[in-house]
C-alpha cells in the first residue's frame, strides 16, 4: 500500500536503510514529504533538494569564466567548478552547459568535468525530486516527449531542463505537467495522450 | 483602561471554552519565488512565512563549517495591530522572537547535511491579534516542509495562560494584555519534545504541567491543520483523475 507521509511521520517500526529518512529510537521516520510503499519498502520524495553524486549529468549556467577555473550556477547550495586545465572547451559567462559531476570537494564545491556548451534554446527549472519521474524507467518518458515533439531536450539531475527546437511549447507543458502529477498513477498514458493531441 | 472580566459563566470574551483554539486555516506556497512558503489565518492573525535556501551563508563569518546556520527574521507590518507599531523592521521584541523562532528550527532541521550554508526563514505578520509568535512558528514549519528541507519533525506552537484563576488556551490580544500569565510553547508532535517555552506572569508549577498537557492535546488539532494544508495539492490532483496515490 502506498501512502503520503510528511516530515516526522513514522514510516516503519523497524530501522530501514532508505534515503530521505532517519532512524530514531529504532523507528524509521521520513524527513520530507513523500510516498512510502509498504510492500516494496521504498520511499519516493515529492519535495526535496538535489544531493549531488559523482557521475550524474547536470545542466548549469556559467556564472564566471576565469583564467583557470569556471564557476557554474547549478541550482544547488554549492557552486559547480570546472578546472580549465582538464577541459578543452572554453566557456564564457552566460553559457548554458551540460556537464558531469566528477567529484565532491571536502569544502562542498562540486567539481564538474566534460562540459559541453548548449547553444540557443531555453532552460526550464523544475523540482529536482521530480527528475527521476521525468526521465521515466530507462528514460522512456523523456524519449516519448522527444519523439513526439521533435525537440532537443537535455535533462540535468539538478532540476534544470534545456529545450530547443521542435514543438518546444508542448514539451514545456508536458514537463510541467509531469512535475505536478508525478504522484498519480497512469501518468505515462496521460502524457502520451496529451502529446498526441487527444486531450 | 480598567481590567475587563475575561471569563464569565465559563465562556471567554469571544465565546470560547478554556480549551478551545481559534479557527486555523493554512495554505501552502503563496510566495512563488521562495523555496517554500505558507500563509496562516489563526483567528484574526494573518501571517505569511517564506523559506529560502539552503544557500551560501553570507557574510562569510556567519558560516559554520560543520552545519548549516538558520537565520530567522520575524517582523510585524506597521499596520498589523491596533496600537501603533512605529517604524517597520526590527525592534527589541522582533529581535527576541526571531531568536526563539530560530532556536526552535535549529533543533528540527537536519543541519549537518548542509555545512557552510544558511537557511533563511522569514515570518511577516500582516494582522495581529495575540499569539503571533506561536502562529508564526506553526506557519514557518509548514513552509519548511513545503520547501523540501529535511526535518526531524514538524513543530507546532500555541500559548497557554491564566485568567480569573483558570488556565486558558490560545490567548488573543485582550486576554494577553489582561491575563495574569502567558506561556507560549512549541512542541515536536512525534517526540513531544519542547522546543520553546517562555513565560510572562505568574504560574504555579502545577499550572505549568497542566498547561503543557493542554498544549499537547490541542496539538492534535493544529497538526491536523498543518497536514491537511501540505497534502491538499497532492490529494487534489489525485481526485481529479480519481486515482489513489
Amino acid at each position: 500500500m502506498r501512502r503520503l507521509v510528511l516530515p516526522g511521520d513514522i514510516i516503519a517500526e523497524k530501522p530501514l536503510r532508505l534515503d530521505h529518512t532517519i532512524v530514531e529510537e529504532g523507528k524509521t521516520c521520513s524527513t520530507v514529504i513523500g510516498i512510502f510503499d509498504e510492500e516494496k519498502n521504498s520511499f519516493i520524495p515529492l519535495e526535496g533538494l538535489w544531493y549531488p553524486t559523482p557521475g550524474e549529468k547536470i545542466i548549469g549556467i556559467v556564472e564566471e569564466a576565469k583564467l583557470n577555473t569556471d564557476l557554474i550556477d547549478i541550482n544547488a547550495p554549492y557552486k559547480g567548478l570546472i578546472i580549465s586545465k582538464f577541459s578543452e572547451t572554453s566557456l564564457a559567462g552566460g553559457d548554458i552547459i551540460e556537464a558531469t559531476v566528477k567529484e565532491l570537494d571536502k569544502t562542498g564545491t562540486i567539481i564538474l568535468s566534460r562540459p559541453r556548451v548548449l547553444f540557443g534554446g531555453k532552460v526550464l527549472v523544475i523540482k529536482p525530486s521530480k527528475v527521476p519521474r521525468l526521465l521515466g524507467k530507462q528514460d522512456t518518458m523523456i524519449r516519448q516527449i522527444i519523439e513526439k515533439t521533435k525537440s532537443s531536450i537535455s535533462v540535468g539531475m539538478n532540476g534544470l531542463v534545456w529545450i530547443k527546437g521542435g514543438d518546444s511549447d508542448m514539451a514545456t507543458k508536458a514537463i510541467l505537467r509531469i512535475q505536478d502529477e508525478s504522484h498519480v498513477p497512469g501518468l505515462t498514458e496521460r502524457i502520451s495522450q496529451m502529446l498526441e493531441g487527444k486531450e | 483602561m480598567e481590567k475587563p472580566t475575561l471569563i464569565t459563566n465559563g465562556k471567554r470574551l469571544d465565546g470560547r471554552d478554556q480549551n478551545t483554539l481559534r479557527p486555523i486555516k493554512i495554505s501552502v506556497n503563496p510566495v512563488k519565488n521562495a523555496a517554500g512558503s505558507a500563509y496562516i489565518e489563526w483567528g484574526n492573525n494573518k501571517i505569511v512565512s517564506a523559506v529560502y535556501g539552503p544557500r551560501e551563508a553570507l557574510p562569510k563569518h556567519t558560516q559554520d563549517p560543520d552545519k548549516a546556520v538558520i537565520k530567522c527574521r520575524y517582523t510585524m507590518a506597521p499596520f498589523s495591530s491596533l496600537e501603533e507599531h512605529g517604524r517597520p523592521g526590527m525592534n527589541r521584541r522582533a529581535i527576541e522572537i526571531s531568536k526563539v523562532t530560530k532556536e526552535v528550527f535549529e533543533n528540527v532541521i537536519l543541519r549537518d547535511l548542509f555545512p557552510g550554508n544558511e537557511i533563511s526563514i522569514f515570518v511577516e505578520v500582516l494582522q495581529s491579534d495575540g499569539g503571533t509568535r506561536a502562529a508564526g512558528i506553526t506557519c514557518a514549519s509548514v513552509a519548511l516542509a513545503a520547501s523540501g528541507i529535511p526535518m526531524r519533525d514538524m513543530p507546532y506552537a500555541v500559548s497557554v495562560g491564566k485568567a480569573e484563576d483558570t488556565l486558558i488556551l490560545d490567548l488573543d490580544k485582550i486576554e494577553d494584555n489582561y491575563s495574569s500569565a502567558d506561556m507560549p510553547i512549541a512542541i515536536n508532535p512525534r517526540t513531544q519534545e519542547i522546543n520553546l517555552l517562555q513565560m510572562d506572569g505568574e504560574l504555579t508549577p502545577d499550572d505549568v504541567h497542566r498547561g503543557i498537557e493542554m498544549v499537547i492535546k490541542a496539538g492534535e488539532v493544529i497538526t491536523k491543520a498543518q497536514r491537511e494544508a501540505l497534502l491538499a495539492p497532492y490529494e487534489m490532483t489525485s481526485e481529479k483523475y480519481k486515482a489513489s496515490i
